[in-house]
């Protein structure tokens, strides 16, 4: 055997201990007392969409959003950049000009479509865009019944997004299901953090420790 | 393969006294059993198997030709949809073949984060490879159980790149984000109570007699047959013989870390298993090294034809934008050359054969997948066998259909 190659199993012929333990079900005993444990420890799974949701973390590359500036202004200057780099063709971006005071520039997006259906949440697009306009946003619910639906057009896409980009994600908060005429919805509360997670938490824990990784300490708990 | 056939139907009519006539079956695409979209032809008379074909081809999508027009950065998401159990492999594959025709080497701390992420979605590729094996075989727990631990690793790779399967996070030249701290510190979190994770699932099934009955002399493979029906990956290993590329053509930072390969010894399902539960561990001791000697740095390379200027003078230098814009649209060309560079991939050698004729696309572009090649040997270790073991071999030959019909 070459070196740093390890052999991994000792075939053994059973012998005597091994009969009695086959016989005692020492095997079954074994895996069902580890299960049966685990019926007694923290519940990890989130009640999602009834109760819980997921907020992502903060790289999360979502569905597409198009940003504002302070002043209200659309930042997409319609340079096409994104349409040019993004590896499925789901963008379409047709300029116009629009010296209102729309956009930042005179050249404003007439059309910005991007299709869903084709995209591939690459990120490249956010990675082109010379003006921070295109984000790939934290909004992961995207099924949808009609194909069309998937296809987002530019007033769909400059509507705030429902988890601000500063907002330090990767948690679970409480959350509402609702069902209403455009298809059911699940509401987070971004300020209600609730318990379930699935990372354990450490032994040691003095009231420094951050359990849920929000980067405050718990001291409540 | 046809005169095969014939063979072993002959075999079979005069070892049977009572021969029935032989029925084939067609196993999957649909089958709960069959992974992915695996159809498989079964030759059967009565319980046993006379031969198996696999009919593949149900999920191509031509990524070697979409690859012929895309700009050399462009192509990197298409290679996380091969083997999607564990995209990053896949990544490094596409990134290294390309740096290796380009003659590029990447900053120090850009490599040690690719082995890291490329051995995280090894263990979640093993994982996902237990746990399904198991459900497959009647042992739902341990898929519960490996899939809580695969849910971590996804969180962590939400966090480092903000994806969980399509993660798109190597480009050429290095990464395309650096660790933060909370990744670092959540990773090496995970790292410490793993090990107790695998124990776990050894205690599930290890030493189980029906996870022993279903797996053990099943499907064995020879070491000399299984290096001609060209295997690779832990279901080479599996038979005896001992090759891992990151020990015996070390890429990136893999020859200055210590570790193991582990080698199983009949070649049967059994050692698949155990092959697989020891890498994870193995895996786990890599990361460990990568998290400890993690140097400081840059994440990519100083090259500005090959990798963009940062964002923030993209916004604020007039010069930046005007390159910013160059490189969007028009790619960077790639010298003139071919290379082939092959990584140890969780399911065997993944190579990317890249010619180019120095534009800014690749003129040629070949994948040699280790699902694709590993399932050939599916005939090879079904024949002879029960119906009933064919699962089990399958499943421990961990076939992904993205890869095997790309």
């Amino acid at each position: 055997m070459k070196k740093d190659y390890i052999k991994v199993v000792e075939r053994d012929t059973p012998g005597v201990v091994d009969i009695i333990k086959k016989t005692l079900f020492v095997d079954f005993i074994k895996g069902m007392s580890l299960t049966i444990r685990y019926n007694f420890t923290r519940t990890i799974s989130m009640q999602y969409p009834d109760k819980e949701k997921w907020i992502p973390y903060q790289r999360f590359r979502g569905a597409h959003t198009l940003n504002r500036d302070e002043q209200g202004r659309e930042l997409c200057v319609a340079c096409e950049l994104c349409v040019k780099v993004c590896p499925t063709d789901c963008i379409t971006v047709v300029p116009m000009e629009d010296d209102t005071g729309r956009g930042i520039a005179d050249r404003v997006a007439k059309v910005w479509r991007v299709d869903l259906a084709r995209c591939f949440f690459c990120g490249y697009c956010e990675d082109a865009c010379p003006t921070t306009a295109v984000r790939l946003g934290r909004d992961y619910e995207l099924a949808c019944i009609k194909l069309e639906d998937s296809v987002r057009n530019k007033e769909q896409l400059l509507k705030p997004q429902q988890i601000p980009e500063n907002f330090k994600g990767g948690m679970v908060v409480k959350a509402r299901y609702e069902r209403n005429k455009s298809g059911p919805k699940v509401k987070g509360n971004l300020f209600e953090k609730s318990d379930s997670y699935w990372w354990p938490i450490p032994k040691k824990c003095d009231d420094k420790c951050d359990n849920n990784g929000d980067g405050n300490p718990d001291k409540d708990k | 393969m046809i005169d095969d056939k014939k063979n072993i139907r002959d075999e079979f009519d005069d070892e049977e006294a009572v021969s029935t006539k032989e029925m084939t079956l067609s196993f999957g695409p649909q089958h709960p059993s069959a992974h992915g979209v695996l159809h498989l032809l079964l030759g059967l008379q009565g319980e046993k198997v006379t031969w198996a074909d696999p009919d593949i081809g149900y999920l191509h999508r031509g990524t070697e030709k979409i690859a012929e027009n895309l700009l050399y950065h462009q192509f990197v998401p298409y290679t996380d949809r091969l083997d999607y159990m564990s995209s990053m492999s896949n990544n490094l594959g596409y990134v290294l073949a390309v740096e290796k025709v380009m003659d590029l080497e990447v900053p120090e701390r850009a490599q040690y984060l690719r082995v890291l992420c490329a051995e995280l979605s090894r263990l979640a590729g093993h994982l996902v490879c237990i746990g399904a094996w198991g459900v497959d075989l009647g042992a739902m727990t341990v898929l519960l159980y490996a899939f809580r631990e695969r849910e971590m690793i996804m969180d962590l790779f939400e966090m480092i790149c903000g994806a969980r399967m399509t993660l798109s996070y190597m480009r050429i030249g290095g990464v395309r984000w650096d660790a933060n701290e909370e990744f670092l510190t959540k990773c090496k979190e995970l790292m410490e109570y793993m090990p107790e994770r695998i124990d776990e699932y050894e205690r599930l099934i290890t030493g189980n007699r029906v996870w022993i009955k279903r797996n053990k002399n099943v499907g064995i493979v020879s070491a000399n047959d299984a290096i001609d029906l060209g295997l690779t990956g832990p279901n080479l290993r599996a038979s005896g013989v001992p090759w891992d590329i990151r020990k015996d053509e070390p890429y990136l930072i893999y020859d200055k870390l210590d570790f193991e390969v582990p080698v199983g010894s009949v070649g049967d399902c059994f050692d698949r298993y155990l092959v697989r539960i020891a890498e994870m561990r193995q895996t786990i001791r890599i990361i460990s090294q990568c998290l400890e000697k993690l140097p400081e740095g840059p994440v990519v390379v100083d090259m500005p034809e090959i990798v963009p200027p940062p964002k923030d003078e993209v916004y604020n230098n007039m010069e930046e934008l005007i390159h910013h814009f160059k490189y969007v649209s028009h790619g960077f060309k790639v010298s003139e050359g071919e290379a082939y560079h092959a990584i140890e991939a969780p399911k065997g050698e993944l190579g990317f054969y890249i010619k180019s004729n120095g534009g800014e696309k690749p003129e040629r572009l070949k994948i040699r997948s280790p699902t694709f090649v590993n399932l050939q040997s599916t005939h090879h270790l079904a024949k002879g066998e029960y119906m009933a073991d064919v699962v089990a071999i399958i499943s421990s030959l961990d076939p992904v259909f993205g890869e095997c019909d790309k």
